[in-house]
């Protein structure tokens, strides 16, 4: 009880040692700190990020376009390929297309989308952009399903003389001819269709525009389609299970379809997601081996430079075992003053602090197309209990361990030798 | 002289050493008597074994041969807390540089060695506070080492070395970084406490000598036969006064 008394005496009598030992620990207690603040704010990030890459992977029937009228590309996805893709781990959602091509003015032509009224509106060749903006009427409900309903894009609005106020009023249609031809269409021996155009859409792109979305049912019975499909959209849960559900897919559909991963996913995948949690991780690694090599050797200097004063209290009647347990409470004070100044600016300065190390330390490494995305990196100054207990049990053990290591190179001396140490 | 009542006996006492592969022998064969109380000044130059005579004789330092016996106990034969309990009840230790906490006050200073004993806290600050008042150091009770002269630093040093009542204390050149006058109240107060116990003074200061009770002359580790102290000579059996 003397000797922790007489450790902490001397820890408080020379404030200029407390202070200095205390900022030396506390640094990297702070640094380490803000590493795991950076790592969960990566790992928050990217999760955020991951809500937002595409996971959407797309099956068409083998060497197919599957349009159902379009010369040698009308070969369609059988109907098991859908309950197949729907049963494979991760996949949340599964969305059949079926798709005709109707010419407009030689040599073009438009797109007709059959498609669940709820599904994504996807454009051909840009499927993956999905979601044209409706810009008058309404969109699908799901009780357009199997109605003579469609939506129609802009340009092809334009093309067919469709006004908007007659869009709004529900009075505008349009006439579907499965027999009109093309070089690259063949006519289909059906009766025409007017469909009533309940909305018009944008999306931002030319050949976008030149589509007509109707519910999948309604093409079917106009083409005289009943089974079969022209694409089917698998959304992946996770970016992170985009490449299984792809070797999945290859596995048990691969010998009818054509699989499209989408690129973006690899390369996020491949890219910022696993670089950030590298760098993250690194960058906590080495935060937690400098606190530990700071904390161990600043505790076995300051053992160090007192041999001198090992030696005396040996020379006028102290015990090893009494040496010992003065030094480590002083090595136990300090590392828990360091750890407290540490944690109060980690809390005051955390979040400025963090962010600028983030953009010193990390940001350079981050592949260029997504270090906008991590401008807005929000970094807390909040600490976990259990995370801060890691911390401290690392740090008191590395503490206890250098000083340790001091006193037992000063006791193990006889008193003279051990003032000679110094 | 009485072996019996001899506060140390040393019997064919050697330290030797390597040093830059070379052996040199800092001590060689020594024997010698001390009795109970009295001052006893242990002189010769620079590099020829007093001081690590006395690091030998206060358990500081181990000998390479021969037998130490100081107040009964075989001190080369004991074990690492019977060493502690030594050092502790034993001997008390001057040194040259003072070797003060420098982040204890010169009280607390004093108190160590008896906190260390077990002593309780009442009475070893009475102890404490009496001793420093003995040696005129009552205005700095509270006052840190490096608020002190060098003659207090070691004033409080013998206040320190005195405070478990040690037969045996032993000085390593105490007057080594103090002037001439501060040495001169060293010297007093180390006669003054010697009249309790025996107080071994290494110096290689003659005029000083003079006032100890014997001299010892110690030259290339073997002690010299004939004292130049004029006081009462000490007992003293070298190598060479053996063989003859």
């Amino acid at each position: 009880m003397g000797m922790i008394f007489l450790g902490l005496r001397n820890l408080l009598r020379n404030k200029s040692r407390l202070i200095l030992i205390a900022v030396l620990i506390g640094a990297p207690f702070f640094l380490l700190l803000a590493m795991q603040s950076i790592g969960q704010a990566v790992d928050q990030q990217t999760a955020e990020m991951n809500k937002n890459v595409n996971t959407v992977l797309q099956l068409r029937a083998r060497g197919s376009m599957g349009h159902v009228n379009m010369t040698n590309q009308d070969r369609l996805l059988p109907d098991k390929v859908v309950e197949k893709v729907r049963a494979i781990e991760h996949v949340t959602q599964v969305e059949p297309y079926l798709l005709a091509m109707s010419p407009t003015t030689l040599p073009n032509f438009a797109m007709l989308v059959g498609l669940a009224p709820t599904a994504v509106k996807r454009l051909e060749s840009h499927g993956e952009s999905g979601n044209p903006r409706i810009i008058a009427g309404r969109d699908f409900t799901p009780e357009d399903a199997g109605q003579d309903v469609a939506i129609i894009g802009q340009g092809y609005a334009e093309w067919a003389g469709i006004k908007t106020e007659d869009i709004e009023r529900g009075r505008a249609t349009f006439i579907v001819d499965p027999t009109r031809t093309h070089p690259v269409i063949y006519a289909v021996k059906r009766p025409k269709r007017e469909l009533r155009i309940i909305g018009k859409y944008a999306s931002g792109y030319v050949f976008g525009d030149l589509q007509l979305f109707m519910p999948i049912d309604t093409l079917r019975s106009i083409f005289g389609i009943d089974q079969g499909t022209s694409w089917v959209y698998a959304r992946a849960d996770s970016v992170d299970n985009v490449a299984a559900i792809a070797q999945r897919l290859q596995e048990t559909v691969g010998d009818v379809a054509d699989i499209l991963v989408p690129k973006t996913a690899a390369i996020f995948t491949a890219t910022t997601s696993r670089t950030m949690m590298q760098l993250a991780g690194a960058g906590g690694v080495l935060a937690f081996i400098l606190m530990v090599v700071v904390v161990f050797f600043v505790l076995l200097m300051q053992v160090r430079e007192r041999a001198r004063e090992i030696g005396t209290l040996k020379a006028i009647g102290a015990s090893n075992g009494g040496v010992t347990i003065q030094f480590l409470t002083e090595a136990l004070a300090f590392t828990l003053l360091g750890g407290v100044l540490g944690l109060v600016v980690f809390r005051l300065l955390g979040e400025a602090v963090t962010g600028r190390l983030f953009a010193l330390g990390l940001g350079p490494f981050l592949p260029s197309q997504y270090k906008p995305l991590f401008n807005s990196l929000s970094v807390s100054s909040h600490v976990s209990g259990s995370v801060l207990l890691l911390v401290v049990v690392v740090a008191v053990f590395a503490a206890v361990l250098g000083s340790a290591y001091g006193v037992w190179q000063a006791i193990k001396l006889s008193p003279l030798e051990a003032m000679k140490d110094e | 002289m009485n072996s019996a009542t001899a506060l140390i006996q040393l019997h064919g006492l050697s330290k030797s050493y390597r040093k830059g592969g070379e052996i040199i022998e800092a001590i060689a064969d020594i024997d010698l008597e001390v009795q109970e109380t009295g001052m006893v000044a242990v002189v010769g130059p620079s590099g020829s074994g007093k001081s690590t005579l006395l690091h030998m004789l206060g358990a500081m330092d181990r000998p390479t041969r021969g037998e130490i016996i100081v107040a009964g106990q075989a001190v080369n034969r004991l074990s690492q807390g019977e060493l502690t309990r030594f050092r502790r009840q034993t001997v008390g230790f001057l040194f040259q540089t003072f070797n003060l906490i420098p982040n204890l006050t010169a009280l607390e200073n004093v108190e160590l060695p008896m906190e260390f004993n077990g002593v309780p806290k009442a009475a070893r600050l009475d102890r404490a506070k009496s001793l420093l008042e003995r040696f005129q150091l009552s205005p700095r009770l509270k006052h840190r080492p490096r608020e002190l002269s060098g003659g207090e630093m070691q004033r409080v040093a013998i206040a320190r070395a005195v405070a478990n009542e040690p037969r045996l204390v032993l000085a390593d050149e105490p007057t080594g970084n103090l002037d001439s006058r501060s040495g001169q109240i060293i010297y007093e107060v180390l006669r003054e406490i010697s009249r309790e116990r025996t107080v071994i003074v290494v110096t290689h200061a003659e005029n000083l000598a003079r006032l100890a009770d014997r001299v010892i002359h110690i030259r290339d580790g073997r002690l010299l036969d004939a004292p130049l102290s004029s006081k009462p000579g000490p007992t003293v059996r070298s190598e060479r006064a053996a063989a003859s």
